[in-house]
């Protein structure tokens, strides 16, 4: 029935632009179209060179995207408020410059480091709930302006040099510190064979996907997502959800970010200001698997599984390595199009 | 285009619009001479906006036609209807000005639409501006403030600006939607007042309005509208009394169910008041009663709901729930306090593409988890009850509340509440957009399911107070001008007290009051 009042009733992305009805062909390629583009990749790449389906190689493909992936999911857990964590990419560059600067500048231990760490990744999730949830600031310039921020003083509190074992203070004294045997295993040991990382990734990604599939506060932040006015209405206290969404977000930074220092066994300066096109990437990416058309946890984990596969591959193939950020940029486009365009009118939430 | 200087500035001519199965205006015909006020009065869902709408080319009509002095004219866009004389200064005054833009440079607006010369100049700019404000009569207070951003000028002096735009295009007839809904009488004033010389300088003026105080000062004929069809055609002058019985109908139907008394107070509301400048009021709501609100648009129902639920500060007063005090500061508050509402608006309510059963849910995800987990299972039958209560046959639990009928979409937002948790639930226009037999079949459960909590229901439309409501109280300009038995509304006493100013009807005072509370020791 259309009447009146039933106008402007809907507004999910799924029913808006270029939304049109597709015969059952277009249905298929919406739910299962990226999927069967990664197997036929995973197909491709293994004909073409037999190293790349190796339980070895599925490892490196995993570690390499690990820590990506944890990114990813918190970013995944803002958006289903209906923001958008700008600031990710800067919070595991900050994280990773407060846990070298803990070991090697003030010699305490790794359990030391991994708790800055997550205090670090707490404070930028801090200046993100004020700035949001209490000042109102719209959420993508807010964490922009955290982005920089942080950024910033990553640089202030090392004074602009990455921090390496036995690096220069000034005036002759040398950092008396170094790099925790027990914070490195994060980054380089491996249990049954596979790297901490990637477990660490998968606890990670299991944690959030129960959380925010199952949950009732992850019925809550989709809700919230969804309709705000509605969720309010419905008793939802939508700014503590809101707050809750940035609180997790940075979180899933600041272990990315425990995970990169591990890796590193160093601080570098601008070491996270990849993670954050890569992360947004793989969530929207995850936009598009199953039909889901929301940020979704398990979505984002594919996204950024078929981010790692691509580039695994590709370099396999010895593609230049210039054409990858082409290639992962198409695949995104690809996968924003299914989202959009290819979405049939109506859908079925679980 | 042919104009006949004879020919009324405006004829609508036997005009019907259908939305689908809904026929919205049924033929209706009426004239507005060059010069002249008429004034368009009539309920909600009597079809005004979607004449408006016609009128100023937003939407087609089904059959029937426009003529602008005398020339057949049914403009399909709304360059169209301007071309062909025609400016509608509409409800929202944000729809009409552009901020961040001075003054001038809104007065100025339609010179910037195709056709418009290429260049602006600052200079020029400000004289058109001018001269338009000076056509419109108000030149002298727009002279200062030229060159100020629009929304630095009061709403009076915005919607001022906005009329004098719709003038500027030389009009032969302007159609005003309640230019005064958001306005203080006094700012009010101002703008009746540039009607009168508008309609002294030749232009048609077709006046939309709730406020019949107004239609009585400054127009010379109404025309009343009621269910798509014109009532009354009603030259000056009137009596508002019997303008609200012609927009009510001449006969409310008749009770049929009946009257409950109340048990206990659930709700004790004392001096509250639905908007700043309304009279303060007590409200009291029995456990087993449903309690019907009414009142012209705009009398303050929707405020003083969500006042009661949190969604808005409460203006004054005290309020308590089960005699206990009760302060929600916001919705979360008052659901925690088992106090539900369902909103004015539908749309507001609806999360896209979700269910049936995690809309039925959203306000108790708590009860219907373990260990944090949702439980689906006990969603389902959560759901399947609900439906079940309010008569939903056919979509399941699982089907997209938005792929649901309008009328079985309210049935679930409503049902949500009466899960047993609820002391008291709060429908807000709850008959809105839903057909005769859904608005029956949700009058009767709520009834049914009343009996020991408390309802309240507001309703511009006095038909459907009746069809659900114990007790009536009558509000007019934010307080509340009476209270009856819904045995003894009857159209001739609920148009007294709709057009009857409010009286401070508080039973005590203040003092009294906080020391009923505890607050304050005598």
């Amino acid at each position: 029935m259309t009447t009146v009042q039933d106008q402007g009733l809907v507004s999910a992305p799924a029913a808006t632009g270029t939304a049109r009805r597709l015969g059952a062909l277009g249905g298929l390629a919406y739910r299962y179209g990226l999927l069967a583009v990664l197997l036929g990749l995973l197909v491709v790449f293994s004909l073409a060179r037999s190293r790349f389906h190796t339980w070895d190689n599925t490892l490196i493909i995993l570690q390499s995207v690990s820590i990506v992936a944890v990114v990813a999911l918190g970013v995944t857990v803002s958006m289903t408020v209906g923001g958008f964590d700008l600031s990710v990419g800067a919070n595991v560059g900050f994280v990773v410059m407060v846990t070298a600067q803990v070991m090697v500048r003030y010699n305490l231990t790794g359990a030391t480091a991994i708790l800055a760490g997550l205090a670090a990744g707490l404070l930028v999730a801090a200046v993100n709930t004020l700035l949001i949830v209490v000042a109102r600031v719209p959420d993508l310039v807010a964490s922009l302006g955290t982005m920089f921020a942080f950024q910033g003083l990553a640089l202030i509190i090392t004074s602009g040099q990455s921090v390496s074992v036995g690096m220069d203070l000034g005036g002759g004294r040398v950092a008396p510190g170094r790099y925790d045997p027990d914070f490195l295993w994060f980054g380089t040991a491996k249990v049954l064979s596979i790297p901490v990382a990637v477990l660490v990734m998968i606890v990670i990604a299991a944690v959030v996907i129960v959380f925010l599939t199952y949950s009732r506060w992850g019925r809550a932040l989709y809700a919230i997502g969804g309709n705000p006015v509605a969720a309010r209405l419905a008793g939802i206290p939508v700014n503590r959800y809101r707050a809750l969404a940035y609180v997790i977000s940075g979180l899933c930074a600041a272990c990315a970010g425990i995970l990169l220092s591990a890796r590193l066994g160093r601080g570098d300066v601008g070491a996270g200001d990849v993670y954050l096109l890569q992360a947004v990437a793989a969530t929207l990416i995850g936009f598009a698997v199953l039909g889901a058309n929301r940020p979704n946890p398990f979505g984002t984990l594919v996204g950024a599984v078929f981010l790692g596969v691509l580039i695994n591959g590709l370099t396999m193939l010895n593609v230049p390595y210039y054409t990858q950020t082409f290639v992962q940029g198409a695949l995104l486009v690809a996968a924003l199009l299914l989202s959009y365009a290819v979405a049939p009118r109506s859908r079925r939430a679980s | 285009m042919t104009a006949d200087v004879d020919a009324p500035a405006l004829a609508v001519e036997r005009l019907s619009k259908r939305y689908g199965p809904v026929e919205v205006l049924r033929g209706v015909s009426f004239d507005v001479a060059r010069g002249e006020v008429v004034g368009l009065v009539g309920a909600n869902g009597a079809g005004k906006s979607t004449l408006i709408k016609i009128l100023s080319g937003a939407v087609a009509a089904s059959a029937g036609q426009v003529r602008i002095a005398g020339a057949v004219t049914n403009p399909a866009t709304v360059r169209q209807a301007a071309r062909a004389g025609v400016q509608t200064v509409h409800q929202e005054i944000g729809a009409g000005v552009i901020p961040g833009a001075t003054v001038a440079e809104n007065l100025t607006l339609d010179s910037l639409a195709p056709g418009g010369a290429l260049w602006r100049s600052r200079r020029r700019t400000r004289a058109a501006a001018r001269e338009i404000a000076a056509a419109a009569g108000l030149g002298a207070d727009l002279e200062a403030v030229l060159d100020r951003p629009i929304e630095e000028l009061p709403t009076s002096e915005r919607q001022q600006v906005v009329i004098a735009r719709a003038l500027s295009a030389r009009p032969r007839l302007l159609v005003l939607d309640e230019p005064t809904a958001t306005l203080s009488t006094r700012e009010s004033e101002r703008v009746l007042a540039s009607v009168g010389r508008m309609a002294a300088a030749g232009v048609a003026v077709l006046y939309v309005s709730h406020r019949l105080a107004e239609i009585e000062r400054i127009c010379e004929r109404v025309v009343v509208l009621r269910d798509g069809v014109v009532q009354r055609d009603v030259p000056a002058p009137f009596v508002a009394r019997a303008l609200a019985e012609a927009m009510l109908g001449g006969t409310l139907s008749t009770l049929r169910h009946e009257i409950r008394g109340g048990g206990s107070p659930v709700l004790e509301a004392r001096g509250v008041r639905a908007r700043p400048d309304g009279a303060p009021f007590d409200l009291v709501v029995r456990a087993g009663e449903v309690v019907g609100i009414t009142g012209l648009v705009g009398s303050g129902q929707t405020e003083l709901l969500e006042q009661l639920y949190g969604a808005r500060r409460l203006l004054g007063g005290t309020l308590s729930l089960r005699g206990r005090p009760y302060a929600p500061q916001s919705p979360a508050d008052a659901v925690r306090a088992g106090v539900g509402l369902v909103a004015e608006s539908r749309a507001e309510q609806i999360v896209p593409t979700w269910s049936v059963r995690r809309h039925v849910t959203l306000p108790r995800v708590r009860a219907h988890s373990r260990f944090g987990l949702m439980d689906p299972r006990l969603e389902r039958a959560t759901a399947r009850r609900t439906l079940g209560d309010f008569g939903v046959v056919g979509p399941g639990a699982d089907a997209e509340l938005g792929d649901l009928s309008g009328g079985n979409q309210q049935k679930v937002l409503v049902g949500r509440w009466f899960d047993g948790h609820s002391t008291l639930v709060l429908l807000d226009e709850p008959f809105r957009g839903v057909d005769v037999g859904a608005r029956a079949d949700i009058a009767a459960h709520l009834r049914e399911r009343a009996h020991d909590i408390g309802l309240v229901v507001a309703s511009s439309d006095p038909a459907e107070i009746l069809q659900v409501a114990d007790r009536v109280v009558v509000m007019a300009d934010g307080g509340v001008s009476g209270e009856l038995r819904a045995d003894q509304m009857t159209t001739e006493e609920l148009s007294r007290l709709l057009t009857t100013p409010a009286r401070h009807s508080r039973t005590t005072d203040a003092r009294e009051n906080r020391r009923a509370f505890g607050l304050e020791t005598t």
